[in-house]
């Protein structure tokens, strides 16, 4: 079964285009998740991702009324929504200061209502599953140019505002004596979520975009000394459970977003538990020495 | 060299309809060492918004160099030293030297970082994760943090609510070389002995709204010392 798998990653494009669209996620979930993390905003994701199946479901509606947008690449629209999506949530966000999840539920219920209408009008309700679970064994050359132009805008991003990001997200008040205009930046950080949420869709599915961002995280968190060491961690155990999870999906013919998900748990788990018994192991030896 | 006027003309402010300033004026001068006192809910903290932005002034106006705050864009000018740091996020690993390199305006000043960290009696915890510290240690970090971009104006809020009294005097004599150096310093306290704080002006708020004003002479630093 291994070697099946190792050989057809390299005998087939799709095999190759999921590995190499794998990879690639693998660094940007857990880059754009820790920043999620840090700001507690760990359920945005979700939102966005529901918001995003409006397009994608509007764009099946168009293409089912013989009307061809966006190279009728449901991608592309879904993107846009995601935008949209993102752009609501922050306008909500200021109208409820002190309650700001309450603008997720909205965006969230929004989205859903939404894409239910439109896929049941597209009778396109058989591809729902997909969208939910992810399947990225079916990405094609447009979604690998999506990934491509996401890489470039993240580490773009990163590289030129990486401190600023960092600023904001740890402390927006004191951002602002750097003379950061905090507004502007949670805007742009909110598209830039939206795009990488949009593009991770069809690999992870709706249900499993925040998990794929978050709970690599979350295990660097139980691990990291410092933020680039947890980073660092995080984006390690994402490309592991990216690797085995694609090897899962392969051979046991599940949903691959649900077979990454799946590792990225059981990683968490086991961290955390060794965690604690070395957390013990220490307690109890420094008992000894003070008897 | 700090040149920073702050000017505060009848400023009032209210929470809906719930008013905690009405009609406060002073003036500082560059270098002045102002301590807020007052109970809670005397709008200590409230002022402190209002001075840094956060908290948009509506009746009366705020001048720093004379230009109205609502234009003011010099922000990097300031530090701040919030109540109990809970507008920073914890728990996410980050240590000392991460922290301070991302709030420092020239990224490359490791030598002004290790200066600060050694003038605050903290070098030695430059790679501790920030969440392994004590409160002491946190409240130093956080002093650094502000004073890293070469402030002319340092804002602290109750910064000894959660720390010793060890570190409380050690933290006071750290703000008089401060302000021995030149930065304006505006700190809130909600204690009523000002002991070893060598302040030139005290603002004490009351809960009706009323507030007094008044300057006096700052001791010479070596006397202080020997409080």
């Amino acid at each position: 079964m291994t070697l099946s798998f190792f050989t057809d990653l390299f005998s087939y494009d799709f095999m190759l285009r999921a590995f190499a669209a794998g990879i690639v996620l693998g660094v940007l979930a857990p880059l754009i998740g820790s920043i999620v993390v840090v700001r507690r905003l760990s359920f945005i994701a979700d939102t966005l991702g529901h918001f995003s199946l409006v397009g994608i479901s509007a764009s099946l509606l168009l293409s089912t009324l013989g009307i061809s947008i966006l190279f009728d690449e449901p991608l592309f629209l879904g993107l846009i929504f995601s935008v949209v999506g993102g752009l609501l949530i922050e306008l909500f966000r200021r109208s409820y200061k002190n309650y700001k999840e309450i603008s997720m539920v909205i965006v969230i219920s929004l989205g859903t209502a939404l894409s239910a209408i439109f896929f049941s009008k597209a009778k396109a309700t058989g591809s729902i599953y997909t969208y939910l679970f992810g399947s990225i064994l079916t990405v094609n050359n447009y979604y690998m140019y999506a990934i491509l132009a996401t890489v470039v805008l993240v580490g773009a991003l990163f590289i030129f505002f990486g401190k600023q990001i960092i600023s904001v997200s740890f402390d927006e008040t004191s951002a602002k004596f750097l003379g950061i205009n905090v507004n502007i930046f949670q805007l742009i950080f909110m598209i830039t979520l939206s795009v990488v949420v949009s593009v991770m869709l069809q690999s992870a599915g709706v249900l499993l975009i925040s998990s794929m961002m978050i709970i690599p995280v979350a295990a660097g968190m139980k691990l990291g000394w410092s933020f680039r060491s947890t980073l660092g961690i995080a984006i390690f155990f994402s490309e592991l459970s990216v690797f085995s999870g694609l090897w899962m999906a392969y051979s046991l013919k599940i949903p691959s977003g649900a077979a990454i998900v799946s590792v990225n748990i059981v990683i968490l788990l086991v961290v955390a538990l060794i965690k604690k018994i070395v957390q013990k192991r220490q307690i109890a030896k420094m008992n000894k020495n003070r008897i | 060299m700090n040149s920073m006027y702050i000017d505060i003309h009848n400023l009032s402010f209210a929470y809906g309809h719930r008013s905690v300033i009405n009609n406060l004026s002073l003036s500082l001068a560059p270098g002045d060492y102002m301590v807020v006192k007052g109970k809670n809910g005397s709008g200590k903290t409230t002022l402190i918004k209002c001075l840094l932005g956060i908290n948009q002034v509506k009746a009366g106006m705020i001048f720093y160099n004379h230009q109205d705050i609502t234009n003011f864009k010099k922000w990097p000018l300031f530090g701040y030293v919030s109540q109990k740091f809970e507008e920073f996020n914890y728990e996410y690993p980050i240590t000392v030297n991460e922290l301070l390199s991302v709030y420092s305006l020239k990224p490359t000043n490791q030598s002004q970082r290790l200066k600060t960290l050694d003038q605050l009696g903290i070098l030695e915890i430059i790679n501790e994760n920030i969440n392994n510290l004590s409160g002491g240690q946190l409240q130093r970090v956080f002093i650094a943090r502000s004073m890293l971009n070469n402030p002319e104006v340092l804002i602290l809020d109750e910064p000894t609510a959660s720390i010793d009294k060890m570190n409380t005097e050690y933290f006071y004599r750290t703000v008089n070389a401060l302000n021995a150096q030149g930065i304006t310093i505006i700190l809130i306290t909600h204690n009523d002995s000002l002991d070893h704080l060598n302040y030139s002006h005290v603002l004490t708020m009351y809960q009706d709204m009323t507030f007094s004003f008044q300057a006096r002479e700052k001791c010479d630093l070596s006397e202080v010392e020997m409080l």
